[in-house]
């Protein structure tokens, strides 16, 4: 299994004021530069960076293609993630997303990860006109035609039902062959298994258990094997989830330092995805972390509650009442916070799970919330020279299964796992 | 046929959604999405604990909205509207798996 780090940007309010401070973006842009610098060097191979537009507090991340170029020239190892670039033509033509790839894939020398998807906020898609109805369309339509800007020389057009262009050619070309790996943001186990089929990645958003993902992988691995025409010319066979970290030296700092940063993104998260609350979002008037902050604790996990809470939850995290044993208690209460809010040990037996599901990747959401850079420097620094290193040295064996996995699949495949 | 497929019990759902797959794989993918639509119209007749209470809107709102929608009736019955005719590959993926996922979950 590998590692990354997940980035919106997210930026809460002060509590006591209407709008940020005036340094605040620029501040929280320049802290995540250094975290993913960080990071890159402690054996965090991939970083994704989400495309959000107007979601104030939960998502200041509207062009990833300018952060990750930035990323670029700080790290020398790290895969550079879309997670994702918003596919449907109105939020981006696919000519303008095929060149923005290839030219990051240029500079960085070969590291990109191409992440697609469709987003489905309201806030989003009413500020670009888009119908809910047609989004998984345009995707699907906007992907392909992209990804044959990328391979043809000249790409040979197109009329379709929702953009057209006329024969041109589509410079430059990205570095790697035939193209970047491709992903495709999963929020349901469904299209999942619509990743399967299109040989993509599946960037699961569902911060899924242990056990789901068992079945998730190996449902994809079947589907891969047996159902898959490719979307591009090159196959990339991978499954990822995500996970909220904070990891100190004991659970009650971990706890106190990463559980309201975890509070506040399935917060925000479900208040901009609930139709009812973010479609009625009043923009630049409204402070949601006032919001939460000033909720009573119980409630602060937002429209999403009891699914959220459970994620990473495997061992107790499920139950109502905190358990009598001590350290059953502590890991419960990390679990009731979500994902990887521990210490370096509770973190590692979380990981473990998922590796033994055959995960392909982890990915981390470390900045979240109001939580301070120097705590998630702490974080990323301590997970990633006391936990990680074991792990990257048993992904041979998980690179044989997989290998053992794709026996028979004949389509080329392109993939950084 | 996916594993999860063959956990469906009841012979004639189990057949239609085999036919499903079928279409899937030969490109009708129209009849994708009115087999499985029909396919969950019949889990939730069968199962109507499904549409009580807080579990009803669930079960609504998970149905995807790619092109065709559920309703509820004033009788409290349910029915598939089609906002359109026209499918494509990624849309019949994505109800040909909530169908069978939801009918092996629920055991039928």
């Amino acid at each position: 299994m590998k590692f990354g780090l997940f980035y919106e940007h997210q930026l809460p309010k002060p509590r006591d004021g209407d709008q940020w401070d005036e340094d605040a973006e620029h501040k929280l842009l320049k802290n995540a530069l250094d975290q993913l610098e960080l990071a890159d060097t402690v054996g965090f191979e991939y970083v994704f960076e989400v495309e959000h537009h107007f979601l104030e507090e939960y998502s200041h991340s509207s062009a990833p293609e300018v952060f990750l170029a930035a990323v670029s020239q700080r790290t020398k190892k790290m895969r550079l993630g879309h997670g994702i670039a918003l596919m449907p033509p109105r939020y981006n033509h696919p000519a303008r997303v095929a060149e923005r790839i290839a030219t990051l894939d240029l500079i960085s020398d070969g590291r990109v990860e191409f992440g697609t998807g469709e987003s489905g906020s309201v806030m989003e898609m009413d500020g670009f006109g888009i119908r809910r109805e047609e989004k998984k369309r345009m995707w699907e339509e906007a992907t392909r035609e992209c990804v044959k800007m990328m391979t043809e020389t000249p790409y040979s057009g197109t009329e379709g039902e929702y953009f057209g262009m006329p024969a041109r050619n589509v410079v430059p070309k990205p570095l790697q062959k035939p193209h970047p790996p491709l992903w495709v943001a999963a929020s349901r186990r469904e299209t999942t298994m619509v990743a399967a089929r299109l040989g993509m990645g599946s960037l699961g958003f569902a911060f899924e258990t242990p056990d789901e993902a068992k079945e998730r992988v190996e449902d994809y691995y079947e589907l891969v094997r047996e159902e898959c025409t490719p979307i591009g010319k090159a196959i990339n066979p991978a499954l990822a989830i995500l996970s909220i970290l904070s990891c100190f030296d004991s659970d009650e700092e971990a706890i106190a330092k990463g559980a309201e940063g975890a509070q506040f993104f399935a917060y925000s998260l479900g208040y901009y995805y609930n139709p009812f609350t973010g479609g009625s979002h009043r923009p630049g008037k409204m402070n949601i972390y006032k919001q939460f902050i000033e909720k009573p604790e119980e409630e602060r996990w937002g429209p999403l509650g009891e699914g959220f809470r459970s994620f990473g939850g495997f061992q107790a995290g499920a139950q109502k009442e905190e358990p009598e044993d001590e350290v059953t208690r502590a890991l419960w209460r990390a679990a009731q916070r979500g994902g990887c809010i521990g210490t370096p040990e509770f973190v590692r037996e979380t990981l473990t799970k998922y590796e033994d599901s055959h995960l392909d990747l982890m990915i981390f959401v470390a900045q979240c919330g109001a939580r301070t850079h120097e705590d998630i420097m702490d974080s990323i620094y301590r997970v990633g020279t006391k936990v990680l290193p074991e792990f990257n040295e048993r992904h041979e064996k998980h690179q044989r299964w997989r290998a053992k996995q794709l026996e028979g699949v004949e389509h080329l495949i392109n993939s950084s796992i | 046929m996916p594993a999860k497929l063959k956990r469906i019990k009841d012979d004639a759902l189990r057949e239609s959604l085999t036919q499903a797959q079928a279409s899937l794989r030969s490109g009708d993918y129209p009849d994708v999405v009115h087999r499985c639509a029909d396919a969950y119209l019949e889990l939730l007749s069968r199962k109507p604990e499904m549409l009580e209470g807080t579990e009803s809107l669930r079960s609504i709102l998970f149905f995807p909205r790619l092109g065709a929608h559920l309703v509820q009736e004033s009788d409290g019955s349910m029915m598939v509207i089609y906002d359109r005719e026209e499918f494509i590959f990624s849309e019949a993926v994505t109800y040909f798996e909530f169908a069978v996922d939801s009918l092996a979950k629920h055991e039928l």
